[in-house]
Protein backbone atom coordinates (compact mmCIF):
# COMPACT_ATOMS: atom_id res chain seq x y z
CA UNK A 1 0.00 0.00 0.00
CA UNK A 2 1.56 3.58 -1.05
CA UNK A 3 2.07 6.41 1.44
CA UNK A 4 -1.00 8.61 -0.14
CA UNK A 5 -3.49 5.56 0.21
CA UNK A 6 -2.34 5.18 4.12
CA UNK A 7 -2.83 8.42 4.33
CA UNK A 8 -6.69 8.53 2.60
CA UNK A 9 -7.55 5.72 4.80
CA UNK A 10 -6.77 7.75 8.03
CA UNK A 11 -8.39 11.13 6.99
CA UNK A 12 -11.34 9.67 4.88
CA UNK A 13 -11.37 6.02 6.14
CA UNK A 14 -13.97 6.88 8.87
CA UNK A 15 -17.60 7.09 7.92
CA UNK A 16 -18.20 10.32 8.63
CA UNK A 17 -16.70 11.66 4.88
CA UNK A 18 -19.50 9.72 3.39
CA UNK A 19 -22.11 10.51 4.93
CA UNK A 20 -21.32 14.33 5.55
CA UNK A 21 -20.51 14.06 1.83
CA UNK A 22 -24.07 12.59 0.63
CA UNK A 23 -26.02 14.77 2.90
CA UNK A 24 -24.13 17.84 1.21
CA UNK A 25 -24.79 16.77 -2.22
CA UNK A 26 -28.17 16.13 -1.57
CA UNK A 27 -29.02 18.97 0.25
CA UNK A 28 -27.19 20.78 -2.74
CA UNK A 29 -29.82 18.92 -5.45
CA UNK A 30 -32.73 20.33 -3.23
CA UNK A 31 -31.49 23.95 -3.36
CA UNK A 32 -31.01 23.25 -6.99
CA UNK A 33 -34.09 21.45 -7.83
CA UNK A 34 -35.53 24.89 -5.57
CA UNK A 35 -34.28 27.20 -7.96
CA UNK A 36 -34.62 25.57 -11.20
CA UNK A 37 -38.36 25.40 -10.85
CA UNK A 38 -38.42 21.75 -10.37
CA UNK A 39 -36.61 20.85 -13.81
CA UNK A 40 -36.36 17.18 -13.91
CA UNK A 41 -33.08 16.74 -13.70
CA UNK A 42 -32.27 18.58 -10.92
CA UNK A 43 -34.14 16.20 -8.61
CA UNK A 44 -32.08 15.77 -5.32
CA UNK A 45 -31.43 11.69 -5.15
CA UNK A 46 -30.39 12.23 -9.58
CA UNK A 47 -28.25 15.28 -8.37
CA UNK A 48 -26.68 13.42 -5.61
CA UNK A 49 -25.69 10.70 -7.75
CA UNK A 50 -24.04 11.98 -10.56
CA UNK A 51 -22.34 14.65 -8.86
CA UNK A 52 -21.41 12.04 -5.92
CA UNK A 53 -20.22 10.03 -9.00
CA UNK A 54 -18.05 12.75 -10.39
CA UNK A 55 -16.42 14.22 -7.12
CA UNK A 56 -15.36 10.67 -6.25
CA UNK A 57 -13.73 10.27 -9.62
CA UNK A 58 -11.95 13.27 -9.27
CA UNK A 59 -10.36 12.86 -5.89
CA UNK A 60 -9.50 9.33 -6.86
CA UNK A 61 -7.54 11.07 -10.09
CA UNK A 62 -6.43 13.84 -8.08
CA UNK A 63 -4.73 11.52 -5.01
CA UNK A 64 -3.47 9.24 -8.28
CA UNK A 65 -5.25 6.57 -6.83
CA UNK A 66 -7.91 3.84 -8.62
CA UNK A 67 -11.21 5.01 -8.54
CA UNK A 68 -12.79 1.97 -6.90
CA UNK A 69 -10.55 1.33 -4.66
CA UNK A 70 -10.93 4.97 -3.09
CA UNK A 71 -14.81 4.58 -3.52
CA UNK A 72 -14.16 1.01 -1.44
CA UNK A 73 -12.26 2.98 0.84
CA UNK A 74 -13.24 6.22 1.80
CA UNK A 75 -17.40 6.60 0.74
CA UNK A 76 -18.31 3.30 1.04
CA UNK A 77 -17.93 3.29 5.46
CA UNK A 78 -20.15 6.33 5.64
CA UNK A 79 -22.44 5.24 2.43
CA UNK A 80 -22.93 1.74 4.08
CA UNK A 81 -24.76 3.02 7.22
CA UNK A 82 -26.99 5.64 4.99
CA UNK A 83 -27.67 2.31 2.85
CA UNK A 84 -28.62 0.45 6.32
CA UNK A 85 -31.20 2.87 6.81
CA UNK A 86 -33.11 1.83 3.98
CA UNK A 87 -34.25 -1.27 5.95
CA UNK A 88 -36.07 0.66 8.30
CA UNK A 89 -37.27 2.95 5.59
CA UNK A 90 -38.63 -0.02 3.84
CA UNK A 91 -40.89 -1.38 6.54
CA UNK A 92 -42.27 2.10 7.32
CA UNK A 93 -44.37 1.27 4.09
CA UNK A 94 -46.63 -1.33 6.16
CA UNK A 95 -48.01 2.04 7.63
CA UNK A 96 -49.50 3.71 4.52
CA UNK A 97 -50.17 0.11 3.37
CA UNK A 98 -52.34 -0.90 6.56
CA UNK A 99 -54.01 2.60 6.12
CA UNK A 100 -55.45 2.08 3.15
CA UNK A 101 -56.46 -1.78 3.97
CA UNK A 102 -59.80 -1.31 2.83
CA UNK A 103 -58.30 -1.21 -1.12
CA UNK A 104 -56.13 -4.29 -0.34
CA UNK A 105 -59.19 -6.02 0.93
CA UNK A 106 -61.88 -5.41 -2.07
CA UNK A 107 -59.10 -5.58 -4.38
CA UNK A 108 -56.36 -8.26 -3.73
CA UNK A 109 -57.92 -10.72 -6.22
CA UNK A 110 -56.90 -7.66 -9.27
CA UNK A 111 -54.05 -6.74 -7.35
CA UNK A 112 -52.32 -10.35 -7.41
CA UNK A 113 -53.96 -11.26 -11.07
CA UNK A 114 -52.80 -7.86 -12.22
CA UNK A 115 -49.08 -7.75 -11.06
CA UNK A 116 -48.31 -11.49 -12.16
CA UNK A 117 -49.96 -10.77 -15.82
CA UNK A 118 -47.88 -7.33 -16.24
CA UNK A 119 -44.69 -8.68 -15.28
CA UNK A 120 -45.40 -11.62 -17.40
CA UNK A 121 -45.84 -9.21 -20.64
CA UNK A 122 -42.98 -6.74 -19.03
CA UNK A 123 -40.51 -9.62 -19.65
CA UNK A 124 -41.73 -10.05 -23.12
CA UNK A 125 -41.04 -6.47 -23.46
CA UNK A 126 -37.92 -6.33 -22.05
CA UNK A 127 -36.29 -9.72 -23.59
CA UNK A 128 -37.36 -8.45 -26.87
CA UNK A 129 -36.32 -5.05 -26.49
CA UNK A 130 -32.49 -6.09 -25.32
CA UNK A 131 -32.67 -8.69 -28.45
CA UNK A 132 -33.18 -5.61 -30.69
CA UNK A 133 -30.58 -3.32 -28.70
CA UNK A 134 -28.13 -6.41 -29.57
CA UNK A 135 -27.42 -7.41 -26.16
CA UNK A 136 -25.92 -11.05 -25.48
CA UNK A 137 -27.28 -13.83 -23.24
CA UNK A 138 -25.55 -12.43 -20.13
CA UNK A 139 -26.92 -8.90 -21.13
CA UNK A 140 -30.33 -10.22 -21.13
CA UNK A 141 -30.31 -12.20 -17.98
CA UNK A 142 -29.04 -9.00 -16.23
CA UNK A 143 -31.89 -7.11 -17.18
CA UNK A 144 -34.90 -9.75 -16.20
CA UNK A 145 -35.29 -9.53 -12.69
CA UNK A 146 -35.02 -5.71 -12.25
CA UNK A 147 -38.54 -5.09 -10.77
CA UNK A 148 -37.79 -7.10 -7.66
CA UNK A 149 -35.82 -5.36 -5.01
CA UNK A 150 -32.03 -5.39 -5.21
CA UNK A 151 -31.56 -8.26 -2.35
CA UNK A 152 -34.34 -10.56 -4.46
CA UNK A 153 -32.85 -9.25 -7.84
CA UNK A 154 -29.13 -9.96 -7.74
CA UNK A 155 -28.88 -13.99 -6.75
CA UNK A 156 -31.46 -14.21 -9.29
CA UNK A 157 -29.58 -12.38 -11.81
CA UNK A 158 -26.24 -14.92 -11.12
CA UNK A 159 -28.69 -18.05 -11.23
CA UNK A 160 -29.96 -17.46 -14.34
CA UNK A 161 -26.53 -16.29 -16.10
CA UNK A 162 -26.60 -12.48 -15.63
CA UNK A 163 -24.54 -10.48 -13.86
CA UNK A 164 -25.76 -9.35 -10.94
CA UNK A 165 -23.52 -5.70 -10.49
CA UNK A 166 -25.42 -5.14 -13.79
CA UNK A 167 -28.87 -5.76 -12.08
CA UNK A 168 -27.75 -3.69 -9.19
CA UNK A 169 -27.47 -1.01 -11.43
CA UNK A 170 -30.88 -1.85 -13.20
CA UNK A 171 -32.38 -1.28 -9.76
CA UNK A 172 -31.15 1.34 -8.66
CA UNK A 173 -31.62 3.45 -12.03
CA UNK A 174 -35.13 2.39 -12.26
CA UNK A 175 -35.58 4.25 -8.94
CA UNK A 176 -33.61 7.06 -10.08
CA UNK A 177 -35.53 7.86 -13.20
CA UNK A 178 -39.01 6.97 -11.46
CA UNK A 179 -37.98 9.84 -9.17
CA UNK A 180 -37.32 12.04 -11.81
CA UNK A 181 -39.54 11.21 -14.39
CA UNK A 182 -42.59 10.34 -12.82
CA UNK A 183 -44.82 12.94 -12.62
CA UNK A 184 -43.71 13.73 -16.60
CA UNK A 185 -44.62 9.57 -17.57
CA UNK A 186 -48.11 9.63 -15.78
CA UNK A 187 -49.51 12.55 -17.53
CA UNK A 188 -47.85 10.80 -20.70
CA UNK A 189 -49.62 7.71 -20.64
CA UNK A 190 -52.77 9.20 -18.56
CA UNK A 191 -52.10 6.92 -15.73
CA UNK A 192 -54.73 8.59 -13.79
CA UNK A 193 -56.53 5.23 -12.06
CA UNK A 194 -55.08 5.27 -8.42
CA UNK A 195 -54.86 1.31 -7.92
CA UNK A 196 -52.87 0.59 -11.54
CA UNK A 197 -50.66 3.99 -11.19
CA UNK A 198 -49.90 3.00 -7.55
CA UNK A 199 -48.84 -1.00 -8.43
CA UNK A 200 -47.06 0.64 -11.48
CA UNK A 201 -44.99 2.78 -9.46
CA UNK A 202 -44.02 0.66 -6.96
CA UNK A 203 -43.30 -1.86 -9.43
CA UNK A 204 -41.01 0.27 -11.70
CA UNK A 205 -39.39 2.14 -9.44
CA UNK A 206 -39.34 0.02 -5.95
CA UNK A 207 -39.43 1.75 -3.08
CA UNK A 208 -38.15 5.04 -3.73
CA UNK A 209 -41.22 4.54 -6.26
CA UNK A 210 -44.13 4.33 -3.23
CA UNK A 211 -42.61 7.48 -2.19
CA UNK A 212 -43.43 9.05 -4.95
CA UNK A 213 -46.73 7.57 -5.31
CA UNK A 214 -47.53 8.44 -1.55
CA UNK A 215 -46.93 12.13 -2.60
CA UNK A 216 -49.54 11.68 -5.35
CA UNK A 217 -52.34 10.25 -2.98
CA UNK A 218 -52.78 7.43 0.08
CA UNK A 219 -54.13 4.81 -2.06
CA UNK A 220 -51.82 4.96 -4.79
CA UNK A 221 -49.02 4.79 -1.98
CA UNK A 222 -50.79 1.95 -0.49
CA UNK A 223 -50.40 0.00 -3.67
CA UNK A 224 -46.95 1.07 -4.38
CA UNK A 225 -46.12 -0.66 -1.12
CA UNK A 226 -48.00 -4.05 -1.90
CA UNK A 227 -46.30 -3.47 -5.69
CA UNK A 228 -42.64 -4.06 -3.56
CA UNK A 229 -43.53 -6.53 -2.09
CA UNK A 230 -45.66 -8.99 -4.32
CA UNK A 231 -43.83 -8.34 -7.37
CA UNK A 232 -40.22 -9.72 -5.68
CA UNK A 233 -42.05 -12.78 -4.52
CA UNK A 234 -43.30 -13.13 -7.99
CA UNK A 235 -40.12 -12.45 -9.83
CA UNK A 236 -38.80 -15.38 -7.54
CA UNK A 237 -41.18 -17.54 -8.79
CA UNK A 238 -41.02 -16.55 -12.60
CA UNK A 239 -37.79 -15.45 -13.69
CA UNK A 240 -35.98 -17.94 -13.55
CA UNK A 241 -38.84 -20.17 -15.12
CA UNK A 242 -39.27 -17.42 -18.01
CA UNK A 243 -35.16 -17.19 -18.39
CA UNK A 244 -35.64 -21.55 -18.62
CA UNK A 245 -37.96 -20.96 -21.74
CA UNK A 246 -35.94 -18.72 -23.46
CA UNK A 247 -32.84 -20.68 -23.02
CA UNK A 248 -30.81 -18.26 -21.35
CA UNK A 249 -30.00 -20.52 -18.64
CA UNK A 250 -27.98 -23.15 -20.83
CA UNK B 1 -72.74 10.59 8.14
CA UNK B 2 -70.70 13.33 8.13
CA UNK B 3 -70.77 13.96 11.62
CA UNK B 4 -69.71 10.46 12.59
CA UNK B 5 -66.98 11.29 10.17
CA UNK B 6 -65.98 14.20 12.22
CA UNK B 7 -66.28 12.45 15.82
CA UNK B 8 -64.18 9.28 14.45
CA UNK B 9 -61.79 12.28 13.15
CA UNK B 10 -61.61 14.17 16.58
CA UNK B 11 -60.99 10.50 18.25
CA UNK B 12 -58.40 9.77 16.20
CA UNK B 13 -56.62 12.94 16.86
CA UNK B 14 -56.76 12.43 20.84
CA UNK B 15 -55.11 9.34 20.29
CA UNK B 16 -51.79 9.59 21.23
CA UNK B 17 -48.24 8.94 19.04
CA UNK B 18 -46.11 6.77 21.49
CA UNK B 19 -42.63 8.21 22.10
CA UNK B 20 -40.40 8.20 19.38
CA UNK B 21 -37.96 5.88 20.87
CA UNK B 22 -40.57 3.42 21.12
CA UNK B 23 -41.63 4.02 18.10
CA UNK B 24 -38.14 2.88 16.89
CA UNK B 25 -37.80 0.29 18.76
CA UNK B 26 -40.88 -1.44 17.16
CA UNK B 27 -38.99 -1.16 13.95
CA UNK B 28 -36.04 -2.54 15.65
CA UNK B 29 -37.93 -5.39 17.16
CA UNK B 30 -39.83 -6.30 13.92
CA UNK B 31 -36.01 -5.92 12.29
CA UNK B 32 -34.85 -7.86 14.69
CA UNK B 33 -37.24 -10.92 14.07
CA UNK B 34 -37.56 -10.51 10.20
CA UNK B 35 -33.45 -11.04 9.90
CA UNK B 36 -33.99 -14.12 12.26
CA UNK B 37 -37.07 -15.28 9.47
CA UNK B 38 -34.79 -14.81 6.16
CA UNK B 39 -31.86 -17.07 6.38
CA UNK B 40 -34.98 -19.85 6.82
CA UNK B 41 -35.74 -18.91 2.98
CA UNK B 42 -33.56 -21.23 0.53
CA UNK B 43 -30.92 -19.70 -1.35
CA UNK B 44 -32.83 -20.52 -4.88
CA UNK B 45 -35.99 -18.90 -3.38
CA UNK B 46 -34.26 -15.19 -1.31
CA UNK B 47 -36.57 -13.22 0.55
CA UNK B 48 -34.88 -10.59 1.84
CA UNK B 49 -35.42 -9.38 5.37
CA UNK B 50 -36.40 -5.94 4.71
CA UNK B 51 -39.76 -7.59 2.52
CA UNK B 52 -40.28 -10.10 5.67
CA UNK B 53 -40.29 -6.78 7.97
CA UNK B 54 -42.63 -5.04 6.15
CA UNK B 55 -45.13 -7.69 5.49
CA UNK B 56 -44.85 -8.91 9.33
CA UNK B 57 -45.09 -5.21 10.39
CA UNK B 58 -48.80 -5.13 8.02
CA UNK B 59 -49.64 -8.37 10.00
CA UNK B 60 -49.11 -6.95 13.70
CA UNK B 61 -51.03 -3.69 12.12
CA UNK B 62 -53.89 -5.85 10.42
CA UNK B 63 -54.52 -7.83 13.32
CA UNK B 64 -54.11 -4.79 15.68
CA UNK B 65 -51.19 -6.59 17.81
CA UNK B 66 -49.46 -3.08 17.08
CA UNK B 67 -51.60 -0.16 16.96
CA UNK B 68 -50.72 2.65 14.07
CA UNK B 69 -50.01 5.36 16.53
CA UNK B 70 -47.21 3.35 17.62
CA UNK B 71 -45.42 3.70 14.47
CA UNK B 72 -47.19 5.95 12.75
CA UNK B 73 -44.55 8.97 13.45
CA UNK B 74 -41.42 7.10 12.93
CA UNK B 75 -42.74 5.65 9.33
CA UNK B 76 -43.94 8.49 7.98
CA UNK B 77 -40.82 10.44 8.97
CA UNK B 78 -38.63 7.15 7.06
CA UNK B 79 -40.83 7.48 4.35
CA UNK B 80 -40.00 10.78 3.90
CA UNK B 81 -35.96 10.49 3.74
CA UNK B 82 -36.26 7.55 1.41
CA UNK B 83 -34.65 9.33 -1.98
CA UNK B 84 -31.60 10.65 0.39
CA UNK B 85 -31.29 7.41 1.35
CA UNK B 86 -30.92 6.17 -1.87
CA UNK B 87 -28.28 8.69 -2.63
CA UNK B 88 -25.09 5.60 -1.76
CA UNK B 89 -26.89 3.30 -3.76
CA UNK B 90 -26.72 5.16 -6.79
CA UNK B 91 -23.27 6.37 -6.25
CA UNK B 92 -22.26 2.53 -5.46
CA UNK B 93 -22.41 2.71 -9.40
CA UNK B 94 -18.76 4.20 -9.19
CA UNK B 95 -17.86 0.12 -8.27
CA UNK B 96 -19.44 -0.84 -11.54
CA UNK B 97 -17.62 2.37 -13.63
CA UNK B 98 -15.79 0.20 -15.97
CA UNK B 99 -18.66 -2.10 -16.99
CA UNK B 100 -20.42 1.35 -17.95
CA UNK B 101 -17.83 1.47 -20.16
CA UNK B 102 -17.58 -1.66 -22.13
CA UNK B 103 -21.36 -1.33 -22.81
CA UNK B 104 -23.06 1.43 -20.82
CA UNK B 105 -25.10 3.19 -23.48
CA UNK B 106 -26.34 -0.28 -24.64
CA UNK B 107 -27.10 -0.80 -20.98
CA UNK B 108 -28.44 2.14 -19.80
CA UNK B 109 -30.84 2.32 -23.03
CA UNK B 110 -32.04 -1.10 -21.92
CA UNK B 111 -33.04 0.48 -18.14
CA UNK B 112 -35.01 2.71 -19.66
CA UNK B 113 -37.26 1.76 -21.81
CA UNK B 114 -37.38 -1.38 -19.16
CA UNK B 115 -38.48 1.01 -16.06
CA UNK B 116 -40.96 2.79 -18.73
CA UNK B 117 -42.33 -0.93 -19.63
CA UNK B 118 -42.90 -2.14 -16.15
CA UNK B 119 -44.69 1.08 -15.08
CA UNK B 120 -46.97 1.25 -18.23
CA UNK B 121 -47.79 -2.31 -18.18
CA UNK B 122 -48.08 -2.94 -15.03
CA UNK B 123 -50.75 0.24 -14.57
CA UNK B 124 -52.78 -0.53 -17.65
CA UNK B 125 -52.98 -4.44 -16.46
CA UNK B 126 -54.53 -3.48 -13.55
CA UNK B 127 -57.10 -0.54 -15.10
CA UNK B 128 -57.54 -3.60 -17.53
CA UNK B 129 -58.83 -5.99 -15.03
CA UNK B 130 -60.11 -2.97 -13.08
CA UNK B 131 -62.14 -2.15 -15.72
CA UNK B 132 -63.41 -5.90 -16.03
CA UNK B 133 -64.98 -6.17 -12.45
CA UNK B 134 -66.40 -3.04 -13.43
CA UNK B 135 -68.29 -3.81 -16.96
CA UNK B 136 -68.99 -7.81 -16.37
CA UNK B 137 -69.60 -8.38 -12.87
CA UNK B 138 -70.98 -4.58 -11.93
CA UNK B 139 -68.58 -4.24 -9.00
CA UNK B 140 -67.99 -1.07 -7.36
CA UNK B 141 -65.03 -0.20 -8.71
CA UNK B 142 -64.75 3.90 -6.61
CA UNK B 143 -61.62 4.56 -4.55
CA UNK B 144 -62.26 6.77 -1.98
CA UNK B 145 -59.08 9.46 -0.89
CA UNK B 146 -59.86 9.86 2.95
CA UNK B 147 -57.33 8.07 5.26
CA UNK B 148 -58.37 5.66 7.71
CA UNK B 149 -56.70 6.73 11.09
Amino acid sequence: MSATQTTIITYLGTPIFGICLSILLFLFGQWLFKIGKGFFLFQPLFVGMVLGIFVLWLMAKAFGVDVTWFYTNAYKPGGDIIFWFLNPATIAFAVPLYKRNDIVKRFWLEILISLIVGLFISLFVIYGVSKLLGMDNNGIASMLPQAATTAIAMPISGAIGGTPAITAMACILNAVLIYALATWLIKLFHLTEPIGQGLGLGTAGHTVGSAKALQLSSASGAMAAIAVVIISIVVDLVVPTFANFMGLIK
Amino acid sequence: MADKAKVTQTTSDEKKDAPILVQMGIFAAVLFVSSLISPLFPPTFPVPVPVIGLVLLYLLLTFHIVKVEWVDKFATFMISLIAFLFVPSGIQLTASLNIMKAQGLQIIIAIIISTVVLLVVVAYTTSFFIWIRKTVFHGDVSVSDEVKK
